[in-house]
């Protein structure tokens, strides 16, 4: 076990740390108190394509570090995270849909879908729909349809807490050819924002991670040409085949995001704790034994966290199957989260409860990282099946 | 970054898992009933050659570091913990005696206690310095040390040190759990053979202890999660494996998450201390990680097993007793919070 990380690394969390104080987190802070997020013309966004702050533009242009690329991504993706969770989802690019269509797009789709993104100048999103209304943890159940006609797709169906989906200039869009064939049947479609059909458009009001878009949508008998249809035509699947096809492509793209989730789940826990630490310092509180001991169980917890994040992702880099170990991660990290947020407004109080502390903001986003990407019960049923095999 | 085991190190846990599973586990009770593993046991261990593993090279020992020592605690203390103890006769006082004497205290104090193989040496941490020169008198009582005898005792204070030879009665006590360890009450009425002041030994010595013993309730941890998920596996209730019911699959998964926690925290700060970092707050986290977690492990264990699990036919009663009595030695857990919490403001950054 040796866990030091290299000086590359270093650098660009050094890098990382410098954006995220001077830029995210007043940012974030900004739309926390607007209620929503920053509009598409805000300064900020600008700012973040001119400076080349994509997460890919950053490692292309960094020294190369020798840890494995989700060691980089957790590692950084905890430092983003702590500086604003939010303003990470919020900004410009291709984002999560792009390891989907890096997987299983066609050329053609590649580049007409996500070179644009190499040569923006201004700030241009994507995004990935996959939860419906009545349906959020189980993939396989989702009823948004897509009919094949002679020009190619009609889709129906509705969206929900879709990241970036009303600025997006395409949504991919995950559906069914046939609810009863579940996931042999499902397919992913380009929709772009201007398709007629792409409807009913609200941008929700939630509770914390105000600073991103999360989007409910209906699709109305919304028309796609046949080559919008990720990975383009292939011959269906067997009934039941998981790893192929556009339920493959999300589950791969949910499996390799589950670390990214718990780093993220990292990086707010920090911010909470450093937070809680510094107020106990300024207040005095830190004198009371009681505080000193729920600073270091914080301390414990997010130590703990980090080490399985961290193994998660360097079992993920060394190509060694890390199922159990991403979904526990992705459990752990995010009640570790929600506990130290917690923990961290008990010690700073009622200067908490009114509502103008980090920490109030921190306990409201934190909530969301036991929900996103897979709840904390749906970890432990993907533990289950790998444990004690339990049932489907 | 590297979360594998060095090869060495491997080498020496599929030894010492070869061991565990031939000798340890087949005598789980038979080694509880006589309060001590059999000769033939004791025997078979000392060929490994094992038994001076954290003794320096320069006292003669094999002087391997507080990394390999944990991951060979963890793979005893899987099969039974009382018996690694009892097998490990200068148990983590030799950390205390290199700490503050290096190697010439170890051969000095450590050397005797090798060559008799009847002999044990029983660490006493204690909350306060003595205060003791060099033949001062040494009387108290510990109420309970998991030993069967302490031809050498080794106290170890907030700042001090000290040994003593003979001078410590060992009285058989009933004990919670490590009945294989030996379990007795020491009077100690002797005097100091060597004293030692130095703070930053003395916390040295403490964090290595705090990790010797965390390892072990690793092993006891890892056993009853282990050893319940089988179980839980085959047993058929409402016709299906109980496993299968979300209840208990989910109790089993947080077992799991708890005790792979705990693992990483006692590794990460071994690792810390082997490289010659400060892993004092480390060492004292893992050490409350491991207690806090064999409190919500060791009872589940048995919970899964329902009546069975109560019964001594299964060895879950016995982890859940063991997991129980390991995390109330290296000076206690109250301690370990104090140390940790005190020690946390001195990290800096959390990386």
């Amino acid at each position: 076990m040796e866990l030091q990380i290299s000086p590359q690394l270093k650098k660009l969390v050094e890098d990382a740390r410098e954006w995220g104080e001077t830029e995210a987190r007043p940012a974030g802070l900004e739309a926390d108190r607007a209620g929503s997020p920053l509009p598409v013309d805000h300064p900020y966004f600008q700012k973040f394509i001119d400076r080349g702050r994509s997460r890919g533009e950053r490692l292309a242009a960094a020294e190369p570090a020798p840890e494995g690329r989700v060691a980089q991504m957790v590692v950084l993706g905890e430092e983003d995270a702590y500086w604003d969770r939010g303003m990470g989802v919020a900004s410009p690019g291709a984002g999560f849909p792009s390891g989907m269509v890096n997987a299983a797009g066609t050329p053609e789709q590649k580049e007409r879908f996500l070179g644009p993104f190499a040569h923006h100048t201004t700030p241009h999103w994507a995004s990935f729909a996959l939860t419906e209304p009545g349906g959020g943890s189980d993939t396989a159940a989702f009823r948004t349809h897509a009919r094949k006609t002679d020009k190619g797709y009609v889709l129906n169906g509705a969206k929900c807490f879709i990241g970036n989906a009303a600025r997006a200039d395409w949504v991919l869009v995950q559906t069914t050819l046939d609810p009863t064939k579940g996931r042999a049947a499902q397919r992913a479609f380009f929709v772009e924002r201007s398709t007629p059909g792409f409807t009913g458009v609200k941008i929700e009001k939630k509770m914390g991670l105000r600073s991103y878009e999360s989007v409910s949508f209906i699709l109305e008998d919304c028309e796609v040409p046949a080559d919008h249809l990720l990975g383009g035509e292939r011959p269906e699947p067997k009934s039941g085949a998981a790893g192929s096809g556009a339920y493959g492509a999300t589950m791969g793209a949910l499996n390799a995001t589950r670390v990214g989730v718990a780093a993220s789940a990292l990086g707010v826990a920090r911010a909470a704790y450093d937070e809680a630490r510094r107020f106990a310092k300024e207040s005095g509180a830190i004198k009371s034994s009681r505080i000193r001991d729920k600073l270091e169980l914080m301390l414990r917890k997010i130590r703990g966290a980090r080490l399985m994040t961290l193994q998660a992702a360097w079992m993920a880099d060394n190509r060694r199957s890390n199922i159990l170990e991403s979904s526990m991660a992705k459990i752990v990290t995010a009640e570790v989260a929600q506990e130290t947020a917690a923990l961290g407004m008990e010690i700073v109080g009622l200067e908490a409860g009114a509502g103008d502390n980090l920490v109030e903001k921190l306990f409201r986003d934190a909530k969301a990282l036991n929900i996103v990407e897979g709840t904390g019960q749906i970890q432990r049923v993907i533990m289950g099946r790998n444990l004690v095999g339990l049932p489907r | 970054m590297e979360f594998g085991i060095r090869d060495d190190d491997q080498m020496i846990v599929d030894s010492l898992t070869a061991f565990a599973g031939e000798q340890l586990r087949p005598n789980l009770r038979a080694a509880e009933a006589a309060r001590a593993p059999s000769p033939e046991v004791r025997a078979s261990f000392a060929e490994l050659g094992f038994e001076a593993l954290d003794v320096p090279e320069a006292a003669n020992g094999v002087g391997l570091g507080i990394l390999t020592r944990v991951l060979a605690n963890r793979t005893l203390g899987q099969a039974d913990a009382g018996a690694a103890l009892a097998l490990d006769r200068l148990g983590p006082a030799v950390y205390v005696l290199d700490a503050f004497g290096g190697a010439e205290a170890v051969a000095r104090f450590a050397g005797p206690i090798l060559e008799n193989p009847e002999t044990r040496v029983a660490l006493v941490v204690e909350d306060e310095d003595r205060g003791l020169s060099e033949g001062g008198r040494i009387t108290g009582t510990v109420p309970w040390a998991p030993v069967d005898r302490a031809d050498l005792v080794v106290g170890l204070g907030p700042a001090s040190a000290w040994t003593m030879q003979g001078g410590a009665k060992a009285e058989p006590v009933k004990s919670i759990g490590l009945h294989a360890a030996g379990a007795s009450r020491l009077t100690l009425d002797g005097v100091a053979a060597a004293t030692w002041t130095d703070q930053a030994a003395a916390e040295l010595a403490l964090a290595k202890t705090r990790l010797y013993y965390a390892s072990l309730l690793v092993g006891v941890l890892y056993d009853s999660t282990e050893f319940s998920r089988a179980y839980a596996m085959e047993r058929v209730a409402f016709g299906q494996p109980v496993a299968h019911h979300q209840g208990m699959a989910f109790m089993i998964v947080d077992m799991f998450n708890a005790v792979e926690q705990v693992r990483l925290l006692v590794e990460d700060a071994a690792r810390r201390i082997e490289a010659g970092q400060d892993g004092r707050q480390h060492a004292a986290a893992a050490f409350i990680e491991a207690v806090d977690a064999s409190r919500y492990v060791g009872p589940n264990g048995v919970q899964i097993l329902g009546g069975h699990g109560f019964m001594r036919d299964f060895p879950m009663e016995k982890a859940m007793r063991e997991a129980r009595a390991l995390g109330l030695l290296a000076g206690g857990v109250e301690r370990a919070r104090d140390d940790a919490a005190a020690l946390a403001d001195t990290l800096g950054d959390a990386f």
